[in-house]
Parts: structure tokens; C-alpha cells; sequence
């Protein structure tokens, strides 16, 4: 049995920062970046030999052979900027003291870092730093970890001569503006890497240094307070901070932590890797983790600071019961729980059959969880009614990168795309959903890669400050299929494609059919444009920008998979791929942004009715003897049924139960009043879950669930690296979610006993092959693994089919575009578009439970103002939004984002009722729901919509029916905590 | 069985089957169509449409009627 950190029976020991021993390698600050040269260079350091990459700063090579010189601008996430001289060195043969970090190493280079005149000039320098510095160090939010103090005490700071009586900025005011940080100017000493931090690792060029010399100081965009200003308070700049200047309020408040554990973030599909850094059993605040292979050190404003749901007093903390959605919630044991939800299971399938009930698995979750879940429905329900949430978002990924790369995952790590010269983003805003992503997209972006983005939106990665303005191609809302074949036949008809690398790789009889499809004329730019509504010069241009690149990357995200012919488009985009050679290569590559922390994960742990686990098909008889014989029961041959078709089944009356684990489908599936509906039939509803969901307001058991920071586990981000979680506190509840689902199984009567998810994660191994190589020891030993990792790739898989395709040869596949049924017409003239915001995060259970919801209290319609002209409308007017299906009120905000015609909102305030407009449209060959094409009306009301009065009172109903539960189970809580 | 649900199904049919028209004469699609329920279709929908199709078998399209007849001896029930 392995061992793991579990602060319940281990304590912390001093000096070790997690449980990796390398972890605490990351937490040296090198001084400057790593240099990527790989012509090599031998320098002395004080003596020390060290041989280092051409290009490595003196201060770099010095700090790789064991001699911290002292620093304080310098950081190893910033180019180096040699303002302060701290590390000023002598370098034999050279005059004067240059600066170590802005000095490249050269050959046989003989450096000294301690003379009797560096300490001098380095103590004279840290006198002036002191003499305008607060001396308040000891109740200072920065002690025990302040980079001036430890500088002052490195270089024997002894007396300031200088007083301190002169002019300084002792009094400049503190600007408490950002819920999570404060700016305290008083403490600053201008080194810059605040602003820095801004520039180079977020992109958003939102700080500078206004005035000079004594005058100098950081100033938030025109010198406005923190929270007006263009910062997307991503804490780069409180990381980068050498002093108390931006510190974080949670430190403020409750003091430094004293340990800190490593951590995978459970917001979006990037996965940052997170230091909790702790007090206790208390998260004091989440610090980005530099050895994260996502993220490098980087965050961003949910994942950085959005933890504070984890402890809100809106938590389940105990299981609750009731018989019917009309009486109060009971609280009861975890057995009676249990007991309760198994008897209901059993005896609807003794009344209505064997596949009258089933579960849903979430993205949220854990990959053991995920696991664990499928596994429940299959081995103790005895069917394949699984499914998950990614069936409402990338379902047609799965479907179309399998069909055509014969792998349903996205071809590269994020790093790829610094190697990339043309980078298209179809239907995705990184710089919101996956921000950090986006910093990295936008870095690239400044050394000159092009851009293409082709979204109904303009997404603000078309314009990324100091760098060439992307080529922004408006298509309507569901011409997705009609641009992509567009691009493609320029690129067929104007000799663009990579003729060696389709002869090589790709079915010759499959690519001879595709090419004769696609050259037809009336996929032409200029036959489309009608269409697409696109100028037939701008897609020219766009294919040309991307084929003629030595390396073009995609991206793409929900605007691609959310419309009827979803996988179509996922198909034709690999199409573009295959025809210009951009696979298999670093700087290419087809990738998919998964939303959420774990889609890619649930997606490979079997969660979706017609596969296993490894997208192993049900109906494949010796897959599922292998299954068998480990779980030792049948496996049903015949796929079950997918979510739509569960609520499809349950308003006709034969699906009667759904177990759903931190999934809340009454919020975030389309047609509203359709689940809602569905969710009303069912005999019994399960839900597990951190908070009353909108969901669990229609269950009849309430599991607690617990948060990312309350159990062990992995998540696999969108680039397949799978990366621990790891538990820093206790589940609230008691029980872990892969607990809970064991403990039901088990009441099932379906024996599951693991002591550990390392445990879970091994049988995952042995039963899928493109995990067969994985393990929590190596986990332990590598940090993270991308799959698939097997004896072929023992390590893992950066970039896939380097070599060949899963299927062999590459196919490319007929994409013909078909027309969504759901179209603008005279009675719903506008098209409606949804997305998201940095802010928030999904259906918002977790974000709004915090303080970003400062960023965002509410959901608005955006709309052209052509089109707010026409109706009369101006920002802030209540505007009635109906479709064919529903009606909802939201307040208008006019934006130039959208072309005329496309109206725009978010989904992450469940009262905003987006869904109830949203239809049942789905994609073709997966019934990923159309999410991102609605035809409505709007007009100016003055009152909410009848869904959204019922939600207010059905919401009040289920708060009423909780809270004498709630004040049970605070009682009880405050009982264990005396 | 509803009838929203048997108007789901027949929806779905239909745009699986106007999806892949591009594989050639009436035989091809079909195939293709009714190897996609084959493998994605769960086992009571697929008897739904199975049940409609012999019920009321001039109410399904051309196509939609050849897919059906295609999937009925795969089915295990």
C-alpha cells in the first residue's frame, strides 16, 4: 500500500513544502529566465565551475552553482531589467560592477559575487531602498517573507544615514479597492516587477510606472484604483511583489502561512497547478505553483483567489432525505442516507426495469470519481445509462477528433503553441475561460505569431497589446461548417496543402474523396459569403495565413462543438490540419479547450453510455470480458441512454431515478422548463453536491459533496496531462466523493472497497490501454503525465501522432454543410449566442459563493447598437428575450462585440434563466445541445418573465424546506468544533 | 413512449441520416445511419423506433424507413 499526505494523520513537516521532495527545487527564484540556446557555455562563478546554456545570465549561472546573489528586480518569470544594481558582480578582465542579470554568460568567464566593494555598494543601495521604506517590520503583512528584509539582512544593512525625515512616500494612501489584494504604495521600492509581471506573464500592459525619478510610482491604468482599472486580477503582480506592496487580504487578515501543499486548480480546462499554502487545516491563500507544466507560476482571478466557497456557510455538511420535493429536507446519518437511496434504486428497477435508473458524472470531479461513477451504473445498476457533462460541451470532439485522428483528445501540450507562426482560434475566448492559457496565447502572440480568430464575438485576443491585430473573421452564429470547408478549399484549390505529408499519413481514398468535395465551387469563399456573411477576401487570407505557416495551430472551443453540426466541424477542422501537415509536430496541432477542470478526464474514465473507459465501445465483446472479469459482473452490449435522452425518458415515464454527482443539469442544459420537467417525473432524484444546486432543489437525497481541496485524486486538463489532486483538508462531510460512491455501491449491494484513489487509478491502469503506465508513484516522481502513457511511452505523450494515427492513417472526412433548423426569422429575427466571463466560472455555484462576483453580480444581454436602436433601447433597460421554447428578462448592455442581428449572454447566474431560451437542438451525431444558436426577439419590458417569478418562488419554497436542516447541521458543526 | 420523445427520436433520426447523404446512393447512407444507432442508440430508443416503424411505417421518410429495417436484427432485447 502507498503512502500519501493526509493531514488527518500526518503532520507537517517543517521544510518540506508538499510531497514531492523536487517541489521545493521550484521554489528558488533563479533571478532570470532559462535561456533555450543549446550551444553550451563554461563560466566560474566565486571559484565554482558551471556550464550553461548560451544566453543564461550571470545572476542565472550563479544561482544554478549554488550562489544566490542578492536581487531584488530580478525575477526568473521576467526578462531581466537591471534597475536596482543589487546584483552587481565583478567579472575578471571587465571595468566597473556590472549587473549580474543583464550580463550574458561567455566563455571562460571568472566572476566574483563578494568583494569587500560589492558589499559596500550593495549596502549603499539598500540604505536608499530603507530610507524611503516604512520601518513596521514587525507588524508588517510581508514578515517572515519579505524579499527586501531578507535582502537587507543578506547584505548587513546596519544604519541609514540618510534618516528618515527627508521627502519620501511614507504617506501615500493604501488602495483597497481589489476584494483580494491591496496596494500599499508606501512600502513600494519601484523595482518594476509588478508591471513587469503585468507586461510579460498576463499580457494586459495594465500597470506602469507614471512620473520619474523621486516622482516615480506604479499606477493602475490612468492612475485609477485597482478595481476600475484595465487589471483582470490575476495576482502575477502580488506574486512578482518583493515587499507587502500588493499583498494578498487573505495574508493581511490571517498571517503567513506555515505550510503549504501542492495542488491541481478545479476551475477551467487548463489545470494550474496551485501551492495551498496553509495555516492549519485553513487555506491562508493559493499561490500559483512554478513547476506546474500548465502553467508555469502563472493564475488567474478565479483559480488565484476564488477559494472561499470551499468554506461558505452555504455548504452541505450532512446527508439530508425526504420523500417528496414538497417536504422539508430531513437530516440523517450517512447509512440512513445510504440505506434510503439504495431501497428507492432497487425498488424502481424491481417496478420499472433495469434501465429505469442511471447517473451522471461530472467534469468537476476527480478522474477516480469519474471512474467510480460509470462504474456504479454499469456494474451495480446492471446498465449503461452514464453520462456527463461534456456531452453538453465536447461531446463532438470525442466523435469527430476519433473519427479523423482516431483519438479523442487534443494533440499538443499548451507550451506548443510558442513554437507556433499561425495560431486560428474558432468559437473560443481563452483570455476569459481559459486565461492563463491565453497569457501564454498572447506572449506568442508579442514575438509575432498572426492570428486568426473566427468567432461571432470580437474577443479581445484580437487585440493583444503590442502585437499585430488579429484577422477577425464575424461569421453568423451556424456557418461554422460552411467557413471551415471555405478555408479548405482555398487551401485545395490554391496548392497549399502538404502534399508529403498526405501521401505519408493520410488515407489516400478517404483524402481523394474529401478533395473532390471540397473543391467544388460552392464551398468557395466567395459562394459562402452569403453565408457565412464573411468577406470571401478575408477567409483567402486567413487560409493562406494558415497554410503558409511553418507551423499552424488551432484552438478551439464550445462556439465549435455547441451547434448542430458540432462534430461536422470538429472533423472539418482536423480536415485543415491533415491537408497542411500540422500534426505531429510541436507549434501545430488540433486543441480542444475543455471548460471545465476535468472534461477531457470524465470523457477517458468511461463516463459517456456507448464506451468504457479508454473510449473502449460497450458493444466489443472482448472489451468487455476484460471489464468483467475485474468487476466480476455482465456488462450490458448495448449503449445507454445519453442525458437528453434520460430527461426525454423520464417526462414519458420510464426512467424513474438519476444518481448525479456535482453536476447541476437544472441550471446548465438547455430548455429549461424541459429539465425542469424531467427532473419533476423522476421518483428519485440523488444528488451529491457541495451546495443546494439548482439541481438538488428537485432531489430527494442530498449527499455532501466535497471540494477539490477536500480529497486525493487526478484531474487530466486538455492537453491529457494528468495531474494529482491532493487533499489539504478534511471533506466536511467526512467522506471523500469517491467515498460516498463506494459507500452507495456497496449498500447496492455491489461490493467496492479501495483504501485510496491510488488504488482506483490503478485498476483504471490495467483496464485501459492508453493508461496502463500510469500510477501515483509516478505521478509522485514526474509531477504530471499526458497520456497515453504505456509501455510504448512510458513517460507520456507531449505530442501525439508523432508516428503514426491510433487508426493508422489519418481520414479525412466529408464535411457538407447543413443549415441549422434554428434560424433568425421574422418573429425571432436575432440570434443568440452564449459564453462566459473571466469572473465567473460555469453556473456559477462556486464563484458567486466569492467576491468575484464583484466583477460580475449579473447576467446581461449584449446587443449591437443597430439593434438597440431599432427597439428603443439603451443601456440598462430590461429587455424580454423569447424564443421559440422560453422567456426571460435580462438588463441590456450595448457592445460593438457582435456583428448587427447577434445578441450575446452569459449563463452563470441560474436567475438569469439564459437556458430557459436555449432550445433542444443538438448536434447530429452526439446531441451536444445547440446552445450557441437561438433565434429571438428582444423588446423593452418592465417586469420579469412568469419562469423567472416561478424561480424566485420555488427557489424561496426550497431555501424555506433546507433551513431547518442547515441550523441542524450548524448546531452540530459548532458541537465538533468546541 | 411520449410523443415529444418519438418526435425526438424521428428528429434525430433524420438529421443523422441528412448528415452523412454525402456517403452516395440510398444503400451507403443507410448503412452508415444505422450503424450509427447501432452504436450510440440505447436499447430502448431503438426499440421505440423500431416499433414505430412497423406500426406506422409510411409515417418515417424513405431513408429513415431503409435505417430502421437495417437496425431491427441487431437489436438484442
Amino acid at each position: 500500500m502507498l503512502h500519501y499526505y493526509d493531514p488527518s494523520t500526518q503532520s507537517y513537516e517543517p521544510g518540506k513544502s508538499g510531497l514531492n521532495p523536487d517541489f521545493d527545487s521550484f521554489s528558488r527564484d533563479l533571478g532570470t529566465p532559462p535561456s533555450l540556446s543549446e550551444e553550451l557555455v563554461s563560466i566560474s562563478v566565486d571559484g565554482r565551475d558551471i556550464t550553461v546554456p548560451e544566453g543564461t545570465s550571470v545572476l542565472r549561472a550563479a544561482a544554478l552553482a549554488g550562489i544566490n546573489i542578492p536581487k531584488l528586480c530580478a525575477s526568473d518569470n521576467l526578462e531581466a531589467f537591471g534597475s536596482c544594481r543589487l546584483c552587481a558582480v565583478e567579472i575578471e578582465g571587465r571595468r566597473g560592477y556590472p549587473a549580474s542579470c543583464t550580463t550574458p554568460v561567455a566563455e571562460g568567464m571568472a566572476v566574483t559575487t563578494q568583494t569587500g566593494k560589492l558589499a559596500k555598494l550593495r549596502r549603499n543601495i539598500m540604505e536608499l531602498y530603507i530610507s524611503d521604506h516604512p520601518l513596521d517590520c514587525l507588524t508588517c503583512p510581508a514578515n517572515g517573507n519579505c524579499e527586501l528584509q531578507d535582502v537587507a539582512g543578506v547584505v548587513g544593512l546596519r544604519e541609514v544615514r540618510y534618516g528618515f525625515d527627508g521627502e519620501n512616500h511614507l504617506d501615500a494612501e493604501t488602495d483597497n479597492s481589489n476584494p483580494y489584494f491591496s496596494f500599499d504604495p508606501s512600502k513600494c521600492i519601484v523595482c518594476s516587477r509588478c508591471v513587469r509581471a503585468c507586461d510579460e506573464v498576463q499580457g494586459t500592459f495594465a500597470l506602469t510606472i507614471e512620473g520619474r525619478g523621486f516622482d516615480s510610482k506604479v499606477v493602475a491604468s490612468q492612475n485609477d484604483p485597482f478595481m476600475d482599472s484595465e487589471c483582470v486580477s490575476c495576482g502575477a503582480c502580488v506574486q512578482a511583489c518583493p515587499t507587502s506592496t500588493l499583498m494578498e487580504k487573505s495574508v493581511i487578515e490571517e498571517g503567513q502561512p506555515e505550510h503549504s501543499i501542492v495542488t491541481t486548480c478545479a476551475y477551467c480546462g487548463v489545470g494550474c497547478s496551485f501551492k495551498a499554502e496553509m495555516k492549519g487545516d485553513q487555506v491562508v491563500r493559493m499561490v500559483p505553483y512554478k513547476g506546474g507544466e500548465a502553467n508555469h507560476g502563472h493564475s488567474c482571478v478565479k483559480g488565484r483567489f476564488a477559494f472561499g466557497y470551499a468554506t461558505h456557510d452555504d455548504r452541505i455538511r450532512e446527508p439530508m432525505i425526504r420523500d417528496s420535493i414538497n417536504d422539508p429536507w430531513k437530516v440523517v446519518s450517512w447509512d440512513e442516507a445510504l440505506a434510503f437511496s439504495a431501497k428507492k434504486l432497487k425498488g424502481i428497477q424491481a417496478e420499472y426495469g433495469r434501465e429505469s435508473i442511471g447517473g451522471i458524472t461530472s467534469s468537476r470531479c476527480t478522474n477516480e470519481e469519474t471512474y467510480l461513477v460509470q462504474k456504479l451504473v454499469r456494474a451495480a445498476f446492471g446498465n449503461n445509462n452514464t453520462d456527463t457533462c461534456a456531452r453538453v460541451c465536447h461531446s463532438p470532439t470525442g466523435y469527430g477528433l476519433k473519427t479523423t485522428l482516431g483519438e479523442s483528445a487534443g494533440t499538443q501540450t499548451f507550451d506548443s503553441v510558442m513554437k507556433a507562426d499561425t495560431i486560428m482560434v474558432i468559437g473560443a475566448n481563452p483570455t476569459d475561460a481559459h486565461p492563463v492559457f491565453g497569457s501564454l496565447m498572447r506572449k506568442r502572440l508579442r514575438q509575432g505569431a498572426k492570428l486568426i480568430v473566427i468567432d461571432p464575438r470580437r474577443i479581445d485576443l484580437v487585440h493583444t497589446p503590442n502585437a499585430e491585430e488579429g484577422l477577425h473573421l464575424p461569421l453568423r452564429p451556424g456557418t461554422n461548417v460552411a467557413i471551415v470547408n471555405a478555408l479548405a478549399h482555398v487551401i485545395v484549390t490554391e496548392g497549399l496543402e502538404d502534399q508529403a505529408f498526405i501521401n505519408s499519413r493520410c488515407d489516400t481514398e478517404a483524402y481523394n474523396t474529401w478533395r473532390r468535395f471540397i473543391a467544388e465551387e460552392r464551398n468557395s469563399p466567395e459562394a459562402t459569403e452569403s453565408v457565412t456573411g464573411v468577406a470571401a477576401d478575408k477567409v483567402r487570407e486567413a487560409a493562406r495565413m494558415y497554410a503558409q505557416a511553418d507551423n499552424g495551430a488551432i484552438y478551439y472551443g464550445l462556439g465549435v462543438t455547441e451547434h448542430s453540426q458540432g462534430s461536422t466541424m470538429v472533423m472539418g477542422i482536423a480536415n485543415l490540419a491533415l491537408a497542411t501537415g500540422n500534426i505531429g509536430k510541436e507549434g501545430g496541432g488540433v486543441n480542444p479547450l475543455r471548460g471545465q477542470n476535468n472534461v477531457q478526464g470524465s470523457c477517458d474514465m468511461g463516463s459517456f453510455p456507448h464506451e468504457l473507459p479508454g473510449y473502449q465501445h460497450v458493444n466489443d465483446q472482448a472489451v468487455r470480458e476484460r471489464f468483467e472479469a475485474v468487476w466480476g459482473v455482465p456488462i450490458d452490449n448495448e449503449p445507454g441512454l445519453r442525458i437528453p435522452n434520460m430527461f426525454d425518458a423520464a417526462i414519458a415515464g420510464s426512467f424513474k431515478a438519476l444518481y448525479v454527482q456535482g453536476e447541476d443539469i437544472a441550471q446548465s442544459d438547455p430548455n429549461t422548463q424541459h429539465v425542469e420537467a424531467a427532473l419533476k417525473a423522476l421518483d428519485c432524484l440523488i444528488v451529491q453536491d457541495i451546495f443546494l444546486n439548482e439541481t438538488a432543489k428537485f432531489a430527494h437525497v442530498l449527499l455532501p459533496g466535497s471540494t477539490f481541496l477536500e480529497k486525493n485524486g487526478t484531474f487530466t486538463n486538455a492537453e491529457r496531462r494528468i495531474n494529482r489532486v491532493r487533499k489539504v483538508m478534511e471533506p466536511v462531510a467526512g467522506m471523500e466523493d469517491w467515498e460516498v460512491t463506494m459507500a452507495l455501491s456497496n449498500a447496492l449491494g455491489y461490493p467496492m472497497h479501495y483504501n485510496h484513489p491510488s488504488e482506483i487509478m490503478d485498476e483504471i491502469a490495467s483496464l485501459t490501454p492508453t493508461f496502463t503506465g500510469v500510477n501515483y508513484d509516478k505521478l509522485e516522481q514526474l509531477g504530471s503525465i499526458q497520456w497515453p502513457c504505456n509501455d510504448e511511452y512510458p513517460d507520456g505523450t507531449p505530442t501525439m501522432h508523432t508516428v503514426d494515427f491510433p487508426i493508422g492513417k489519418g481520414r479525412f472526412a466529408v464535411t457538407e454543410y447543413l443549415a441549422s433548423e434554428e434560424r433568425a426569422s421574422r418573429r425571432f429575427p436575432l440570434l443568440l449566442t452564449t459564453g462566459r466571463i473571466l469572473s465567473q466560472y460555469n453556473v456559477g455555484a462556486q464563484t458567486r459563493r466569492t467576491s468575484n462576483s464583484d466583477w460580475h453580480e449579473e447576467d446581461v444581454l449584449e446587443l449591437h447598437p443597430s439593434d438597440a436602436e431599432l427597439r428603443g433601447v439603451k443601456d440598462g433597460d430590461w429587455l424580454g428575450i423569447s424564443s421559440r421554447v422560453g422567456h426571460t428578462v435580462l438588463r441590456a448592455k450595448l457592445s460593438t462585440r457582435m456583428l448587427p442581428g447577434v445578441v450575446y449572454t452569459t449563463f452563470h447566474h441560474p436567475g438569469s434563466g439564459a437556458n430557459v431560451v436555449t432550445t433542444d437542438n443538438s448536434d447530429w451525431a452526439t446531441n451536444c445541445p445547440e446552445y450557441k444558436v437561438t433565434a429571438v426577439q428582444v423588446e423593452k419590458v418592465s417586469q420579469p418573465s412568469d419562469w423567472q417569478r416561478d424561480f424566485v418562488d420555488f427557489d424561496k419554497r426550497q431555501q424555506a424546506l433546507l433551513k431547518p436542516a442547515m441550523s441542524k447541521q450548524e448546531n452540530s458543526h459548532a458541537t465538533t468544533l468546541k | 413512449m411520449s410523443d415529444q420523445q418519438l418526435n425526438n427520436l424521428i428528429k434525430m433520426l433524420d438529421q443523422i441520416i441528412a448528415n452523412n447523404l454525402h456517403h452516395g446512393d440510398d444503400e451507403k447512407v443507410t448503412d452508415v445511419a444505422a450503424d450509427h444507432l447501432q452504436k450510440f442508440w440505447a436499447r430502448s430508443m431503438k426499440q421505440q423506433i423500431i416499433a414505430y416503424a412497423n406500426q406506422r411505417p409510411d409515417e418515417l421518410s424513405i431513408l429513415a424507413k431503409l435505417t430502421v429495417d437495417k437496425l431491427e436484427p441487431a437489436v438484442e432485447v
